[in-house]
């Protein structure tokens, strides 16, 4: 199936936006007013949705004219692109865009035809599933692991070049009590901030660790 | 600009192709999936995260409500979401220089398709029908494809390290740290800040 390559899931929902001329602001205008406004970091929505690697949201006003003597065409609705990579199946993650980032899910869809609301789940998931295309062909380069283990592993190679770098030169005795510590304390660590932190110009090498 | 969060960029394009190539592209998506050896250049290229391409049939755009105008499409659209590392001009011309053959299969089916040789005409062509992201998020900003998979190689190799070297002697130690250092040094650099602008 070509939605899905090892682990992660390549979701592509087209939902098409509300037009009602008798508005002074449009739908999709608002929707953008609103998207221009979501965090982008860990405060994102889909920080909590946390099995997300990256995902967007675009409006599409309308296809493109390439030129003539192609034919132009124009769409009579805007739509909504979701695009979203993630690790696990699609049930799970639809139920929790409903439960877990309600908020966030009725701020945006409100804006789209038909939707339902997310009070009643099984209702919001066959809405979007109505609203899903499929991919025809979806790559993704690292496919066998989760977004947990991948932030683990980013984790260990920050404190690991830390590590060695404050270890440098140190006698193979006391190195290897420090290095029981250091292992036993990374494993106890949280987790990278999904999403990153605020200060964007703090280059994850340069937190410690340790 | 929010086609870019941290080191990734968010691509979005749509091309309009004649409704009976589109059978003849999804047969070349088909074989190319199936194939992996064919997916060997993508993969090396190894600046991009996720990619996608999304045939659309013109009287398959979702219909929700009686409210909704049903469209009156001429063509089938192909869209296509990539999520690389590196700024737009790299991407272009890394797509020209490396990857012209598998592209060029796959858009020669839109319409006016320029090649993706010479690169100026295909970059006025991704221009065109490009359009811009209006939320990106990544779960990883620091990191590119490269960072990401450096820090799965140096987490297994620590992984067995703290395995094997439990029972060891402090001398036996400090030769096996010696070889675990030699080992993922590599892989303990970055491949550098995140783009700005385009």
């Amino acid at each position: 199936m070509a939605n899905i390559s090892g682990k992660v899931y390549g979701l592509t929902i087209l939902s098409p936006i509300i037009e009602d001329n008798r508005l002074e602001i449009c739908h999709s205008m608002e929707l953008r007013w609103y998207l221009s406004q979501l965090p982008r970091d860990c405060r994102s929505p889909f920080a909590q949705l946390s099995s997300t690697y990256l995902a967007r949201l675009v409006v599409m006003d309308d296809v493109v004219f390439v030129g003539h003597p192609a034919h132009e065409d124009h769409l009579k609705s805007r739509y909504l692109i979701f695009e979203s990579n993630f690790d696990g199946d699609l049930d799970t993650y639809l139920r929790r865009m409903a439960t877990e980032t309600k908020e966030f899910v009725e701020a945006v869809w409100k804006h789209c035809v038909g939707f339902p609301g997310t009070n009643d789940v099984a209702a919001f998931l066959a809405y979007m599933k109505k609203c899903q295309l499929n991919t025809t062909f979806y790559f993704a380069d690292v496919n066998d692991q989760t977004v947990e283990s991948t932030l683990t592993a980013l984790k260990t190679q920050a404190a690991l070049a830390h590590f060695m770098e404050k270890h440098e030169g140190m006698p193979a005795a006391e190195l290897q009590r420090a290095f029981r510590e250091f292992y036993q304390r990374l494993s106890k660590s949280p987790a990278l901030p999904r999403g990153g932190n605020q200060l964007r110009d703090i280059r994850q090498e340069k937190i410690p660790h340790d | 600009m929010t086609n870019l969060n941290g080191k990734a960029y968010a691509m979005n394009a749509i091309t309009p192709m004649k409704p009976w190539k589109t059978p003849i592209l999804k047969a070349f998506f088909f074989i190319l999936g199936v194939v992996k050896p064919l997916q060997k250049d993508l993969k090396n290229l190894s600046f991009i995260h996720f990619a996608r391409w999304v045939s659309v049939g013109r009287h398959s755009l979702p219909h929700l409500s009686e409210q909704q105008p049903h469209e009156d499409l001429t063509y089938d659209y192909l869209l296509f979401f990539s999520n690389f590392n590196g700024t737009w001009n790299q991407y272009i011309d890394a797509f020209s220089s490396v990857l012209y053959r598998g592209l060029d299969a796959i858009w020669f089916w839109s319409e006016k398709y320029p090649g993706s040789r010479p690169v100026t005409a295909f970059k006025r062509y991704i221009a065109l029908v490009q359009f811009d992201t209006d939320y990106y998020y990544n779960v990883y900003p620091h990191s590119a494809t490269n960072d990401v998979k450096a820090a799965l190689r140096v987490h297994d190799a620590l992984a067995a390290f703290a395995r094997t070297s439990q029972s060891l002697s402090p001398a036996d130690f400090g030769k096996a740290w010696l070889e675990l250092k030699a080992t993922v040094a590599p892989d303990l650099g970055s491949t550098g800040i995140a783009p700005e602008g385009t």
